[in-house]
């Protein structure tokens, strides 16, 4: 598994697709749970966490999932978790459901890059 | 040794923060809870925390003001969570250092770092995002973040995890 993370519009998917040009993205925001759990590479799967709990999913075995069906995608995800903490209970869950089923991919990822400014970083290669 | 930990929500730094206390060797674990608990999602959150720390070998002590004036035995190695609780409690409860509060915490970390052996302290990233706050949430992330460059200057080494990969940001190994 592979993540490529980082604040929003600082170019993750351009540098994912640059790094690998030949997969097949699916989307966050509109793929199913069978397209998510067999893709090549996701991008913005904030969106999918997002929808997932909007819908009143559990998320907490959510990268469990993930890890055991699709264990080799390259996947983008917004890092969500730097203001300050909502008002808005939902907006609270989401935050912290998004930290925590990442840390789960991160320490089951080869390879962690994260994107500033258009340039990646990468901070876990193994 | 003093250790600074810092992250965004649900970065995994109290598990790290936990592992370096760990790593700090024999003492007496002495945890310092800051967040005062007032509704169910804060006893949520107190009960998680509890349960990873389960087993570690801590003492619980609650703190929610005045981390300078406490009682700690000389060989304590103290992990203090989180500096964004302590300095909401100092801010806004009434007997806080109100408008104060960045040096007074500055001020008792400083205290408490010299009565015991090691200290390590959570602090939270909550400074990047396009919402734009004013008056009192403003105040309150201005004065965490003098508090966090206070403390990160104070500190032997100071990370920050992402995702639970703990990048150096002054300092060494732990």
């Amino acid at each position: 598994m592979e993540m490529i993370i980082g604040g929003a519009f600082q170019g993750k998917k351009d540098f994912a697709k640059a790094a690998y040009p030949l997969l097949h993205w699916c989307d966050g925001r509109e793929a199913s749970e069978e397209e998510i759990l067999k893709a090549g590479g996701i991008l913005d799967f904030q969106e999918y966490i997002r929808r997932c709990l909007a819908d009143g999913q559990d998320v907490s075995l959510l990268a469990e999932k993930l890890i055991e069906a699709n264990p080799d995608v390259v996947l983008t995800c917004d890092e969500v978790g730097y203001g300050v903490v909502p008002m808005d209970a939902f907006e609270r869950q989401y935050r912290e459901a998004v930290g925590r089923v990442c840390t789960k991919l991160a320490a089951h990822s080869a390879k962690v890059t994260r994107v500033i400014c258009g340039i990646g970083t990468v901070i876990k290669h193994v | 040794m003093k250790i600074l930990i810092t992250g965004g929500s649900g970065s995994g730094k109290s598990a790290f923060a936990e592992d370096t206390v760990l790593s700090l060797g024999e003492g007496k674990r002495i945890y310092l809870a800051t967040m005062y608990p007032y509704d169910q999602e804060s006893y949520k959150r107190i009960d998680r925390h509890r349960a990873m720390r389960s087993g570690k070998g801590f003492e619980t002590r609650e703190c929610y003001l005045d981390a300078g004036s406490l009682d700690l035995p000389e060989n304590a190695i103290v992990l203090l969570e989180c500096m964004s609780n302590l300095a909401a409690n100092e801010m806004f409860m009434p007997e806080g250092a109100g408008d104060q509060t960045a040096e007074k915490i500055t001020e008792d970390i400083q205290k408490l770092s010299q009565k015991v052996r090691h200290l390590v302290i959570v602090t939270n990233e909550i400074f990047s995002e396009a919402a734009i706050y004013e008056g009192d949430t403003r105040a309150y992330q201005q004065t965490l973040g003098t508090i966090n460059r206070n403390l990160a200057a104070m500190c032997d080494a100071c990370y920050e995890v992402v995702y639970g990969i703990p990048i150096p940001l002054k300092g060494g190994a732990a």
